[in-house]
């Protein structure tokens, strides 16, 4: 997994190349916790390049979520590929994430 | 007789005058008769002695005697007599006779050292022979560090010395046992960054020093070290160089003599073959701790095992099969079943995420607190509502979550009610094959926001309630494609008439002929029940 970070405005947006899984979910949320303390509010994950996020990225997603919560801010979600929609569907996790289908879309629901 | 003996018998019965030899060991010290044949055998004063010129003459009680070096390593003198005033004849005798002596007495010179060489390489052999012998049979460095010092300080005739190895975390030189000047006092540890201590310099390096007395004093060493100090590093050899775990110092040579180019040989042999024996006792101590987690591993897997209960827990209302297979020795899947009292059954499958020690104790404490809450109530939601407050808090500070789905068939009533947090493979399988998932009701515990939801459906005597974890559906084969739902669900269909144990047994087989030889990277759980 590869993570690219760039800002668009004040939104931070990170773009993963790869799988989620419990080997590398520490970098990921590093890397988001880094931007939090730099000040970011409100970040975007896009994973219009990941085919697969295990449980222990799910955890990670939350986690991170709720900290920015804590923080005044805000974790949104986008390009979840089918079957990772169903996943956050059929574990209702799609009820904690505002999810968008396009960049784009997520961009300007900030 | 010794040769040199023989040759001045000989001597005398061809010339007809007696012979001897002196030796002396050193130039101030009288000389020692080494062999005669006759004639005057007290030595001549020192002084009179000569080393380069012809023969000397001197007068004894038995007649004249003419004395003559033997040059050569050994300091000889010859001397032959009694000679007639005229002594002409007795200067060419001696012409022949010396450099014969002078040869013998070479030869014996050589020989005499190449055992003393030897004697003193033995005493070297023997040593690393002592070394080998006493690391072999230890397991721990500081059981052998000791007598491995003292024979080592023995050997170079040091007085003073110490053993030190590498404590990494710190960065610090520990000594591991010292010879000491001062028995009271106490060794320190060296900071290897020291610029001072030769200890530390050489650690760095990994050259062997030697310091004269007076150069380099370092409060450090002060409890090991008097005058000179030969310190060498102890390292394990590798294919790309060596790794330095330590060093050893010594000082204080008997004698005031100083430390050789030899001293420093042997002593680097000894702290390269501590070094090997540094590694070797960590590597065994390494496998010593791996084989202890792997035991209680292995026990805590069994005890895990022991928790979940068999299918026979809900008869006779409910046939029940189950299976739970663990990725690393312990894990998070498990299940439970109740009797709940007037013909309802309880189901309750979790996956709590990751595995090992922490996803394993969470795992205990639900299970043991869903049977106290199942009893209470059927409501599922309010069952699972009391599991989270068991481990809500063990959750929060591990960052795990779980999903579990709670289900309560009411056979009478003809209904199944369940709370699902989170977990998507959850299924009731008709009697034509339809298939219905039991949908999430509520995020994973320990993610979501609070309350929780309860779901309701019709039951009915030939429905099959199947409920399996992500480890099954996401199994992978070598080429790291997942098993997927779809095909662990087309089993299940095509088995759902026969009796719970081979539909369970059926979809072990499909996971583990996807997997091939392949170790599981997730726990596996399958639970399958009818009603009776």
């Amino acid at each position: 997994m590869s993570l690219q970070v760039t800002k668009h405005g004040d939104i931070v947006v990170i773009d993963v190349d790869g799988q989620l899984i419990v080997g590398n979910r520490q970098e990921l949320k590093q890397r988001v916790l880094d931007e939090a303390e730099g000040g970011a509010r409100r970040i975007l994950i896009d994973f219009a390049k990941t085919a697969y996020i295990d449980s222990s990225g799910l955890g990670v997603l939350v986690s991170l979520a709720k900290r920015l919560r804590e923080l005044g801010g805000d974790l949104r979600l986008a390009n979840l590929n089918d079957d990772l929609q169903t996943l956050f569907e059929l574990t209702k996790l799609d009820s904690l994430f505002q999810i968008a289908d396009t960049r784009e879309r997520a961009l300007e629901s900030f | 007789m010794s040769e040199v003996a023989r040759v001045l018998e000989a001597f005398s019965e061809a010339y007809g005058c007696g012979a001897v030899l002196w030796t002396q060991s050193h130039p101030d010290e009288p000389l020692d008769v080494l062999a005669t044949s006759g004639g005057e055998v007290t030595p001549p004063a020192i002084a009179t002695l000569r080393d380069e010129h012809g023969p000397a003459s001197r007068d004894t009680a038995l007649g004249r005697q003419l004395v003559s070096r033997v040059p050569g390593r050994t300091r000889a003198w010859l001397g032959v007599g009694p000679v007639a005033d005229d002594d002409a004849d007795a200067r060419r005798w001696i012409t022949v006779l010396v450099p014969v002596l002078s040869q013998m007495l070479q030869s014996q010179w050589e020989a005499r050292r190449a055992a003393d060489e030897l004697a003193e390489r033995y005493e070297e052999i023997n040593l690393l022979y002592s070394i080998s012998e006493i690391l072999g049979r230890t397991v721990t460095l500081e059981d052998a560090a000791r007598t491995i010092l003292m024979e080592v300080a023995e050997t170079v005739g040091a007085e003073y010395g110490a053993l030190l190895v590498h404590d990494a975390g710190p960065g610090l030189l520990r000594p591991v046992t010292t010879l000491r000047v001062d028995p009271k006092a106490t060794p320190l540890p060296i900071p290897t960054d020291d610029p001072i201590s030769v200890t530390a310099r050489v650690f760095r390096t990994r050259h062997a020093l030697l310091v004269n007395g007076g150069v380099l004093e370092s409060e450090y060493e002060a409890a090991f070290r008097s005058g000179a100090m030969l310190t060498v590093p102890i390292v394990w050899t590798t294919p790309d160089g060596g790794i330095p775990l330590g060093v050893v110092s010594l000082s204080g040579r008997r004698g005031g003599a100083v430390f050789t180019a030899g001293d420093e040989k042997l002593v680097a042999a000894v702290g390269s073959q501590i070094g090997t024996a540094i590694q070797n006792a960590r590597l065994v101590r390494a496998s010593i701790d791996q084989e202890r987690l792997a035991s209680e591993m292995r026990l805590a897997h069994d005890l895990q095992l022991r928790l979940l209960p068999s299918g026979q827990a809900v008869a006779p209302e409910a046939l029940c099969a189950a299976r739970v297979e663990a990725a690393d020795g312990v894990g998070g899947d498990f299940y439970n079943l109740f009797r709940l009292g007037g013909g309802r059954t309880g189901v309750l499958v979790g996956d709590v995420s990751g595995h090992g020690y922490r996803a394993a104790l969470i795992m205990a404490l639900v299970m043991s607190a869903a049977a106290i809450h199942a009893q209470t109530t059927a409501d599922p939601a309010e069952t699972v509502q009391a599991l989270l407050a068991t481990v809500e808090e063990e959750l929060r500070e591990t960052e795990m979550f779980l999903s579990l789905c709670y289900a309560v068939i009411d056979r009478d009533a003809g209904s199944i009610r369940w709370t699902n947090t989170g977990h998507p493979h959850a299924f009731v399988i008709d009697a034509d094959g339809v298939v219905t998932r039991l949908a999430a009701t509520d995020p994973p515990l320990g993610l979501g926001p609070e309350g929780l939801h309860v779901q309701a459906r019709a039951w009915a005597p030939s429905d099959l309630l199947v409920i399996f974890t992500d480890g099954v559906s996401d199994a992978r084969d070598a080429r790291g494609q997942s098993l997927g739902e779809a095909r662990v669900l087309e089993v299940l269909r095509a088995r759902r008439k026969e009796v719970p144990s081979r539909i369970v047994d059926g979809v072990f087989a499909l996971v583990e002929g996807h997997m091939g030889r392949l170790r599981p990277h997730d726990d596996q759980a399958v639970v399958v029940l009818r009603s009776r």
